[in-house]
């Protein structure tokens, strides 16, 4: 009874015990990877259509985008360099860390309606808030729980003030941002309103409403503003908006927000006290009032960036039926198979 | 015949330094026993005993004494690598042997200092740790089934003889020297030497599927001194001395001493574990070597392991980016030094750096800082961590998968499925799939691979005169029977008689001088072979088929022809054969049995026959025997019959020559003493028994000659015909003579009418010299002609290892086919290696014997033909499949797939990770040169694990450029991948090129749209991840060819995942980056940023391609065009010729 063993001798097997024990593949569109398929080739028709599509979305995209930033009123102030007496400019860190009066007035002028909100920003250049020591300077754990408040490993130089720990400990708390601004517009004040600057998100898990400032600025070296260590650092928004460090190096923090609508022509004074110590590294400090369009700040690059790529489509598209009309080819001729075009490579 | 040997020996050599292989020993061993160059060495050894220090003592059922010396292993197995001890720090160490992981792990570790540490702990330990735990759990998954399998296989129960008796006891307790006794149907615990068995005359039968994959019985003996012996086992004393453990599976050498006489024991006296006893009662045997020691588990090694030749060229652009590499971490360093010396001044009070800790002393300690060399150095440092993925890590993971997922689909092609021995296609080496599509070399067997090795009886011719009616009348269809004892015997194979043959074989005792030479013919037919016969029971009880089972199925073909002719082989025992002549059973003594060796060409019997005469029987390749005949005297039957021979291998047919002689006393006596002597000899045995048949091999009268079919598989002739077209010179190596070969050639269409044939036939190195040169001559002249090139083995002698393979492979260069007939086993590996020394292109070998072992692994690409032949092609072969013809779907559209597949995904690896690491680059100019990163590092270790690598794995596997069909119809689409379109140097560089572009279009559109704005690092962040990953997804789903609805899910199904990813990353609290993404995903510039960086980025990518594939398309293109609108045309003409290949019955 052993037929299975008789595989040389070609006889007939038990053709239906064969089939059972058929190791053929089971077959199915899968396995023979013959699944339905959509094969897409580029032919002219739809490369240029695709083009044309775009350079039709792209252009008006553009355009909008343009007047977006178009709408936005700014004013842009720039005064770390006047905001020091002309005799200490020669030695402008000296003046900073000295303890001369730091109080500063400036006059902006209104030249074009602003409706409201509008917001006050100060904008530093070429202050590294990205730089590798300063964003790795933070404990988010301290920050949340007042259990934490130990775990400052990461806070080195600014970690403890005689044993105690700092909270909010590192370096991105210690250079907290501490010029102040006092706006007045034709000399009655002008509230800023400098609560809803920071993220609600930020504000309701990652501060503590529980945590209140410890130790804070009590080294040697003080970096920049204090905090009253009465109010939770859920309140302190302004550490909150500074803690969100800048992702460029050239940036602007929310300072506050002015809920009445400006005039064309208004003049604002601004009373600043010019604290912060950006002339070792020599940064800008700029006092920016704007408002805001539904595509964000003034900035024409966006609105620049799409009309050139929809122009560009636009020639391309024009081009290539250009090029398709003077000198087409035939889809799928299969008189251009490198074979059939030099015959006696093949057979 | 020396520079054979000496030759072969540096072939084999330089082979076993080049790849471990499973049968490189056994190949060399079997080869060199093979030639005649050994004897002299064999003849001085021959008398020694194994040295004391190269032996082991086996002391017949007393296995206490046996291991109280020496402790041999025990009888169990252990397949399984680890215990769960051993298993992580085995596993670990047997994981870091691949480069790439060191690599992992060094960066890993460097991240670990305080200095470098760029990524958090976790993040940067988690790559590594996920491949690691990956592959660790499938390796423990394989392992716990191998502790399964050797727990079952440890406690099968074997009977031991013991304490005057046989009981059972487990496998694993079995000791070597302790008496086992098998019983029909078992398998063997371990290797053991035969003492007695159920058979009086000592025979078993075994199978060695287990061990060889052959499924045909083989014989074994038991000695004759022991069978008598064993049945009183209690007093049996004797030892046996016997090599040192080897793993060559045909090869045993020992002797044994009983009573102080010994014997000699060889590889017929050991039957070996994994061996199953089949039509024998029982068998006892003592154990000569248990557990790890057996001759199985030796061989127990793994496929053998070659690395493809895209993974070789890929090397290079690895070099490329390692030095890219070097060059970003080289800025960064440098540029962050600059920023560092322009501001050293500053350093102690930029609120940013902050070098001076005031908390220490009042004058301040440096914190972090080591000065200015040392942040240099860290820098650097710091950036190859940073950058580590430009070397593409996850590519090696990628690749495997991608190579298991392609095997996967090729073993379940339909296409390669055969039916006629039930087997699939096997991928046995993983990692080669894609060089099946860049062949451009085919050397292929004749013998069961271009043909069915089914042998078919065609003609004879005896004395000289041909019989080779080749109408079957129709009065002879039944085929011969006859009865014995009231029960019919039938062979199982009917052969188609030659009706006047028939007539005078009937007339068998009317002797005439023809019918007397017909007899002797036929009784040397079935007499001269070592078929076993075997009696099979059918469905009626009166009739039994005797099915003859042998290792040749050319003996086969003689021994079915034999019976159809009156001549029924029944019984065989290493002492007697029985054969049932037209119904009287006639009994012959072997009195010795000259097996066949390569190097003689022939095998002979000594019988004593039933009227007390003693007979040399000879049978062999006419080549060899034509030179042993008596010439003298019978020169004018010689003539006829070379005549005939012409004329048979002429029409394709295989042919062997018969010879005869009667011995006298003397003569015999002679032959007995010395064929005993070299038979109990321990070294250089196999040398000794060829001499000692050569020597009685001589002046004999010629019987007859042979002819046997030997068929073409289907569709031979169209496949050789596609894999020509598709530019692979097809190579044909074959042991047959020049006549068969070329007449195979001719209906396989490796040759055609209109070739001229260049023969090379050369008896001289001078001659051959002569001869090559002037046909390299004459096919220089005109070039427009077509040549076939001929070349026999004896020519190759002169050839190989000589200043003439230069001629010679120039010659073959320009012939459009080549034909080397004659060949010996190791000449095949000489012509293979000849040809992959000189060029670059990839070569492929396909066989189905164990002569072809050498070839196959000499190749680039080995395939074996899982045939007749045994198993040890497939077992040495890197594919395996059922037939010849399926090498078309193998290399023309799997190779194609496979080849563009992976040429294109090691570019888009490249590419996609490059991206990366250069948005990341760029970043680092706008952060004082230090090396912050706004995608946090969480994205960064799941960029090319999770966010990208599915995809590139999902079209490595799936993606189709072209379907099979097209593929099928033009065979010249394969020239992609021997021209290598899908993978080189400038294709790397415009990738390049074009990832510089897109990474800088990432970066900078957000950069210059959020310059001075609000912005914080974790939005940014959140914006060029899911910028890079929709830009990356969207190039390769521009590239990607069919949209079926896998790529669809694994291309969005990505960026969908990406994007959960960023998502659920900005839902932790405790990292800074908390809420970032749904507080950009908010407002409108996140989106236009999004919009603008992904039209932007591809906008030059889809311009120049379509450019480029309209105006300057490739091959494949316009097949694409011609698949997709249906342009069929001309391609009509030989469509119908390709149907067999193209259009297999599907069910």
């Amino acid at each position: 009874m052993s037929s299975n063993t008789a595989s040389s001798s070609g006889g007939s097997g038990d053709s239906s015990a064969a089939r059972k024990n058929s190791k053929r593949p089971k077959y199915s569109k899968f396995t023979q990877q013959e699944l339905p398929a959509c094969k897409p080739i580029l032919t002219p028709g739809w490369v240029i259509s695709t083009f044309l599509i775009v350079s039709v979305i792209f252009i008006p995209l553009g355009v909008i985008s343009l007047f977006a930033s178009q709408d936005v009123v700014e004013i842009v102030d720039r005064y770390d360099n006047d905001c020091i007496p002309a005799p200490a400019r020669t030695n402008k860190v000296a003046f900073i860390q000295g303890d001369a009066p730091k109080a500063c007035n400036r006059t902006l002028t209104v030249t074009k309606r602003m409706k409201q909100p509008i917001y006050v920003y100060y904008q530093l250049d070429n202050f590294y808030q990205n730089h590798r020591r300063y964003v790795k300077s933070r404990s988010d754990s301290q920050l949340r729980s007042p259990k934490f408040e130990n775990q400052i490993s990461a806070c080195k130089p600014e970690d403890d003030a005689g044993g105690q720990p700092i909270v909010p400990c590192g370096l991105i708390a210690w250079s907290l941002f501490n010029d102040t601004y006092t706006l007045s517009r034709n000399n009655t004040p002008l509230a800023v309103n400098k609560k809803g600057i920071a993220w609600k998100s930020d504000k309701e898990h990652k501060f503590g409403n529980k945590v209140f400032p410890k130790n804070f600025q009590k080294g040697n070296l003080t970096g920049g503003a204090t905090l009253n260590p009465d109010i939770p650092l859920s309140e302190q928004e302004d550490l909150i908006v500074w803690m969100r460090t800048a992702a460029l190096p050239t940036f602007r923090k929310l300072y506050g927000k002015i809920e009445t609508d400006l005039e064309n022509g208004d003049t604002i004074q601004v009373t600043l006290q010019n604290n912060y110590n950006t002339y070792s590294f020599s940064g800008k400090k700029k006092l920016v009032l704007s408002t805001t369009s539904w595509l964000g700040g003034k900035n024409d690059f966006l609105g620049i960036a799409y009309l050139t790529v929809g122009g560009i489509c636009f020639f391309l598209a024009l081009a290539f039926t250009i090029m398709y009309l003077v000198k087409p080819r035939r889809l799928g001729d299969p008189s251009y198979l490198s074979w059939n075009r030099n015959p006696g490579g093949g057979r | 015949m020396e520079p054979i040997s000496s030759r072969w020996s540096n072939v084999s050599s330089k082979d076993n330094n080049n790849k471990e292989v499973t049968f490189s020993d056994l190949g060399s061993k079997r080869i060199r026993h093979g030639s005649a160059g050994a004897d002299s060495e064999f003849l001085s050894m021959s008398q020694k005993e194994i040295k004391d220090e190269d032996a082991r003592l086996i002391y017949i059922n007393d296995p206490d004494r046996t291991n109280e010396a020496f402790d041999f292993t025990g009888n169990s197995i252990k397949t399984a690598k680890y215990s769960v001890f051993t298993f992580l720090p085995r596993n670990l160490f047997e994981q870091f042997h691949r480069v790439a992981y060191v690599y992992f792990l060094v960066i890993a570790v460097l991240n670990q200092l305080p200095q470098l540490a760029v990524f958090g702990r976790g993040a940067s330990i988690m790559p590594l740790a996920f491949v690691l735990l990956v592959s660790a759990i499938k390796d423990a998954y394989e392992d716990f089934r191998r502790h399964r399998s050797d727990r079952v296989e440890n406690n099968r129960l074997a009977l031991v003889f013991e304490d005057n008796d046989f009981r059972e006891k487990q496998w694993k307790y079995i000791r070597v020297g302790e008496v086992i006794k098998v019983v029909s149907n078992q398998t063997l615990p371990c290797d053991m030497v035969l003492l007695a068995t159920s058979d009086p005359t000592g025979v078993v039968y075994v199978q060695t599927t287990n061990l060889d994959g052959e499924s045909n019985l083989k014989t074994r003996y038991a000695k004759q001194e022991t069978l008598q012996k064993a049945t009183d086992l209690e007093t049996f004393d004797g030892f046996i001395k016997c090599e040192k453990p080897n793993r060559n599976i045909y090869g045993f050498q020992a002797n044994m001493e009983i009573d102080g006489r010994r014997l000699s024991l060889g590889p017929s006296n050991i039957i070996l574990r994994g061996c199953e006893l089949k039509n024998t009662e029982w068998a006892l045997g003592v154990v000569v070597y248990a557990g790890s020691e057996t001759k199985a588990m030796l061989n127990n090694s793994g496929a053998p392991s070659k690395r493809s030749r895209l993974e070789t060229r890929m090397n290079l652009e690895i070099i490329l980016l390692s030095l890219f590499l070097i060059a970003l971490c080289t800025t960064a360093a440098a540029t962050a030094a600059v920023w560092l010396r322009t501001h050293r001044d500053d350093l102690d009070t930029i609120l940013f750096y902050r070098r001076k800790d005031y908390s220490v002393r009042p004058e301040g300690k440096n914190h972090n800082y080591y000065g200015w060399g040392w942040e240099i150095f860290f820098t650097f440092f710091m950036a190859v961590i940073v950058y580590q993925i430009m070397i593409p890590i996850s590519l090696y993971i990628s690749m495997e998968l991608v190579r298991i997922g392609q095997a996967y689909f090729m073993t379940r092609d339909d296409l390669m499925y055969d039916e006629s021995s039930n087997s699939s296609f096997q991928c046995r080496a993983l990692n080669i799939n894609e060089d099946l599509g860049q062949i451009k070399y085919l050397f292929s067997d004749k013998t069961g691979t271009l043909t069915d090795n089914k042998m078919e009886f065609q003609c004879a011719c005896i004395g000289g005169v041909d019989y080779s009616d080749r109408e079957p009348p129709e009065s002879e269809q039944a085929g011969y029977s006859v009865e014995v004892d009231g029960i019919i015997l039938k062979p199982k194979m009917r052969v188609r008689v030659d009706p006047v043959l028939l007539q005078l074989t009937r007339n068998g005792s009317k002797a005439t001088e023809e019918a007397k030479r017909a007899n002797e013919f036929f009784l040397s037919l079935a007499a001269c072979n070592t078929i076993v016969p075997i009696v099979t029971n059918t469905s009626d009880p009166n009739v039994k088929l005797v099915d003859y089972q042998g290792e040749s199925p050319d003996e086969q073909a003689l021994v079915y022809a034999a019976a159809a002719y009156g001549f029924l082989l029944i019984e065989r025992t290493s002492g007697h054969i029985v054969i049932n002549v037209r119904g009287e059973m006639q009994r012959f003594d072997v009195l010795g049995l000259h097996e066949f060796d390569s190097d003689r060409k022939r095998m002979s019997v000594i019988l004593g026959c039933p009227d007390m005469s003693v007979k040399l029987f000879v049978k062999g390749a006419d080549s060899s025997m034509f030179g042993v005949m008596d010439e003298v005297s019978y020169g004018d039957v010689i003539e006829a019959t070379k005549k005939q021979l012409h004329a048979y291998s002429s029409d394709g047919l295989r042919t062997l020559v018969v010879g005869m002689r009667k011995l006298n006393d003397s003569e015999f006596e002679q032959w007995r003493s010395s064929f005993e002597a070299a038979s109990t000899a321990l070294i250089g045995r196999a040398g000794l028994l060829r001499k000692v048949a050569g020597n009685i091999e001589t002046k004999l009268r010629i019987v007859g000659a042979t002819a046997i079919e030997d068929k073409l598989q289907r569709g031979v002739p169209e496949a050789i015909e596609s894999l020509r077209i598709a530019g692979i010179k097809v190579w044909v190596l074959t042991g047959d003579k020049q006549e068969t070969a070329i007449s195979i050639g001719f209906s396989s269409r490796l040759l055609t009418r209109n070739m001229r044939q260049i023969v090379i036939n050369s008896n001289s190195l001078d001659s051959c010299r002569r001869s090559l040169e002037e046909a390299n001559a004459s096919v220089a002249s005109d070039d427009d002609e077509s040549v076939a090139l001929i070349i026999d083995g004896t020519s190759l002698i002169y050839v190989l290892d000589n200043d003439l393979e230069d001629v010679l492979f120039q010659l073959a260069c320009k012939s459009s086919a080549v034909l080397c007939c004659r060949v010996a086993p190791f000449q095949k590996a000489g012509i293979v290696a000849l040809v992959k020394n000189r060029t670059s292109d990839m070569t492929l070998a396909i066989g189905d014997g164990a002569n072809d072992v050498s070839m196959i692994q000499m190749a680039d690409v080995g395939v074996g033909i899982s045939g007749q032949e045994g198993r040890q092609a497939v077992m040495a072969s890197d594919f395996a499949m059922g037939q010849f013809r399926f090498l078309v779907p193998l290399l023309l559209v799997h190779g194609h797939w496979n080849y563009q597949r992976m040429g294109y995904m090691i570019l888009y690896n490249f590419y996609r990770n490059a991206v990366f690491v250069l948005i990341l680059f760029w970043y680092v100019l706008f952060t004082c040169y230090t090396l912050t990163t706004a995608i946090t590092e969480w994205s960064s270790v799941l960029y090319s694990v999770v966010y990208t690598s599915f995809p590139t794995i999902v079209i490595g596997i799936l993606d189709k450029n072209l379907g099979r069909r097209i593929l099928l119809r033009h065979p010249q689409l394969y020239g992609v991948g021997q021209r290598a379109e899908g993978y080189s140097t400038t294709l790397f560089w415009y990738m390049m090129f074009d990832t510089v572009w897109q990474s800088a279009v990432i970066f900078f559109i957000p950069l210059f749209a959020y310059w001075g704005s609000t912005i914080d690092t974790s939005s940014l962040g959140d914006l060029w991840t899911i910028a890079a990953v929709v830009v990356v997804n969207l190039h390769l789903a521009m590239d990607v060819i069919r949209w079926n609805w896998i790529a669809h899910a694994a291309i969005w199904g990505s960026i969908v995942a990406a994007c959960i990813c960023v998502i659920v990353i900005d839902v932790i609290p405790t990292l800074p980056g908390y809420w970032a993404i749904f507080q950009v995903a908010k407002t409108w510039m996140f989106w236009f940023c999004l919009l603008a960086i992904v039209v932007t980025s591809l906008l030059p990518r889809f311009a120049i391609k379509f450019l480029v594939e309209y105006y300057r398309p490739s091959d494949v293109r316009i097949a694409r065009e011609v698949e997709k609108l249906g342009t069929f045309r001309e391609s009509q003409t030989m469509g119908t010729e390709m149907n067999q290949i193209q259009d297999p019955p599907r069910r």
